[in-house]
């Protein structure tokens, strides 16, 4: 029974061929700008490798009060390499929210959110959301002191949202405050409930992305061109399979190089440690919040801030609707926004560390 | 196309080289993470207990002593000698009980039963207790592996 | 009126009557772990009456104040032997070894892949493609 044989049984009794035809057949248009194509395949990637590096890491940590900070020495002293898996799974969460950043970048600079892919944006805007809600929740876990830091200061900010603010925090931390029932709470978010939510939006999402085809450039889709086309499979996956082979050797550099270390444990009654800042994709919005006032007339300034950033959340979710003739007027309003955004989170961010 | 004195064609040569070289990789991936999957405690070789514990025992008198993560049982003989057993069943790893009443060694999980020197004696155990050698040193006790050096 | 209608009514007022009654919830709590304490007392008097060498009953701390053992010094990632060391810049090497080889394979590959296309791209027996433009290939 040959390799070949026992594959052809599996296709024929799982009816894949359907899928096997479909991927000889998806054209992969060549312009460019095709490299951002790449950003796709490379986040489910790194997702991939959260997965592995994150059940391996659950193997052995202990969600509680007492185990948490003494179960993650354990991993980083005794466990062979467990320095090592730590290291992955964390830099692997910057390097995954790194590209999805990029991703949505490309997307809105080559305005692929026009008709007819509204629902993939707003899909791909939700799984940045959780992303981003992974690397919070999954900060707090080690229990340290800036992780713990870090944690009250995330978690006290939905309080200043209208309505739902003190119930959204309450939600959070299990509570008024910060304590051992938060540490649980986020484990069982970091691993059960939002994998389950990124896999049903990444499911659709990628389902979507299929069924519209690649897109096109605005001025190709205008002059109504037939660009040039490879194949996905083996054409573009070979070129995909490039590019992986340089992420993952990039990732493993830096995880062995810059390892991250264990800061000391979280005490819930000592004072605020000095350094205290969220992990670096949250910077730009903790430097939005610390820049208000305190007392902006018969509000907090806070109160503003959040509230200015819910309505740009509540924008971006809905752009493509903004933006509904991407090659007219809106559309450039739309781009020199993206640039102002990008400039002002960089800046933010850079300026939070200062 | 294969050459009649060629093994295998020059493509199937390539490939096989390309394959093997990234199954190499995968390997070198897989393996520092199967191994910290795979546990790694291990029994001690040896456990230090204090004397004082265990030196006013009487005659046929077990007591309990922690080896590692696991149960030992701690008898003390006629003559004065002790006799270190690891507490455990052969049979299916649960924990044995000693019943003074009968001089006996009992496991509740399927009614095994060891004398008092450990042998199986009653129900499904196919072994006897396993026993471990003990020394005593000044004020400690020590409990070693049959072999284990001091 | 008839049962579904009933029904229907009847679930709404529970729901609407739900509500109020759960801030009574919490309260209620703090009175249920009132009673086993209260419970407890005649048993232990009956206990240390009947039998005084019987074991104390176990008192139960609440369990959500336990804290962790502080550590106060900050853990940095280490080799934990010199063997680990070796294998790891060992592997560092080989890694980059290995991506270089395995990349230049890949674009070989990816250039036959390329060629075979162009080739099928031009079988007349496919649909007529003339209007279409050729793909820049890998390397080009």
């Amino acid at each position: 029974m040959s390799a070949r044989g026992i594959l052809g049984w599996f296709v024929d009794r799982f009816g894949l061929k359907p899928i096997l035809d479909y991927m000889h057949k998806k054209e992969v248009p060549q312009h460019h700008h095709t490299i951002w194509y790449y950003t796709g395949s490379s986040i489910l990637l790194f997702l991939v490798l959260q997965i592995v590096t994150g059940i391996l890491l659950a193997l052995y940590y202990k969600p509680t009060l007492e185990g948490a900070t003494a179960s993650v020495e354990r991993i980083m002293t005794e466990l062979p390499l467990g320095w090592l898996v730590r290291s992955i799974h964390s830099w692997g969460a910057t390097f995954m929210i790194a590209t999805v950043m990029v991703h949505l970048l490309a997307i809105w600079f080559t305005k692929s959110y026009r008709k007819p892919r509204e629902v993939t944006w707003m899909t791909g805007f939700l799984l940045l959301v959780f992303s981003m809600m992974f690397g919070f929740t999954g900060y707090l876990l080690p229990w340290d002191d800036l992780s713990l830091a870090a944690t009250k200061v995330g978690t006290n900010i939905p309080r200043a949202i209208p309505v739902v603010g003190a119930w959204v925090t309450q939600f959070l931390r299990g509570g008024d405050d910060v304590t051992g029932d938060t540490l649980t709470r986020f484990f069982i978010l970091h691993v059960c409930v939002f994998p389950l939510l990124i896999f049903a939006v990444l499911a659709v999402h990628i389902i979507l992305v299929q069924k519209e085809g690649m897109s096109l450039p605005l001025k190709a889709e205008i002059e109504k061109k037939k660009l040039p086309w490879l194949p996905f499979w083996p054409n573009f996956v070979l070129r995909e399979t490039m590019i992986w082979l340089v992420l993952l050797g990039v990732l493993l550099s830096i995880s062995i190089l810059f390892a991250p270390s264990l800061a000391p444990t979280a005490d819930l009654m000592s004072p605020a440690p000095e350094g205290v800042k969220p992990e670096w994709y949250f910077l730009f919005l903790f430097q939005t919040l610390k820049i208000f006032p305190a007392n902006m007339g018969p509000v907090t300034g806070e109160f503003v801030a959040v509230v200015l950033i819910l309505l740009a959340v509540v924008a971006i979710f809905f752009l493509p609707f903004l933006d509904p003739k991407p090659q007219g007027r809106s559309g450039k309003i739309v781009t020199y926004a993206g640039i102002l955004g990008v400039i002002y989170a960089v800046v933010m961010s850079i300026w939070s560390l200062l | 196309m294969k050459l009649k004195s060629s093994l295998v064609t020059r493509r199937n040569f390539l490939n096989g080289l390309f394959g093997g070289w990234a199954a190499a990789l995968a390997a070198t991936f897989i393996s520092p993470l199967v191994k910290f999957a795979w546990p790694p405690y291990k029994e001690p070789d040896e456990v230090t207990l204090p004397l004082a514990d265990y030196k006013d025992m009487k005659p046929g008198e077990v007591k309990m002593f922690p080896w590692g993560a696991k149960p030992g049982l701690l008898k003390k003989a006629a003559d004065g000698s002790y006799i270190a057993f690891v507490g455990v069943c052969t049979h299916l790893d649960c924990n044995v009980v000693y019943r003074p009443e009968q001089k006996k060694f009992f496991c509740a999980c399927h009614d095994g039963w060891y004398d008092e020197e450990g042998k199986n004696i009653a129900g499904p155990p196919p072994k006897p207790l396993r026993r471990l050698d003990t020394a005593i040193e000044g004020e400690d006790f020590f409990v070693r592996k049959p072999g284990a050096k001091a | 009126m008839n049962a579904r209608r009933a029904l229907i009514i009847v679930t709404a007022l529970v729901l609407a009557l739900a509500p109020p009654a759960a801030p009574a919830g919490p309260q209620a709590a703090p009175a249920a772990a009132d009673r086993p304490a209260v419970a407890a007392k005649p048993d232990a008097a009956a206990q240390a009456a009947a039998a005084p060498a019987a074991k104390p009953a176990v008192t139960k701390k609440p369990a959500a104040n336990k804290v962790p053992v502080k550590r106060t010094e900050e853990i940095l990632p280490a080799f934990q032997t010199p063997k680990e060391k070796t294998a790891v810049i060992v592997f560092y090497v080989w890694l980059w070894l290995s991506i270089g080889v395995l990349l230049y394979f890949l674009r070989w590959w990816v250039q036959e892949a390329d060629r075979v296309f162009r080739a099928r791209f031009y079988e007349p027996a496919e649909s007529p493609r003339k209007d279409n433009p050729m793909p820049p290939l890998l390397g080009e």
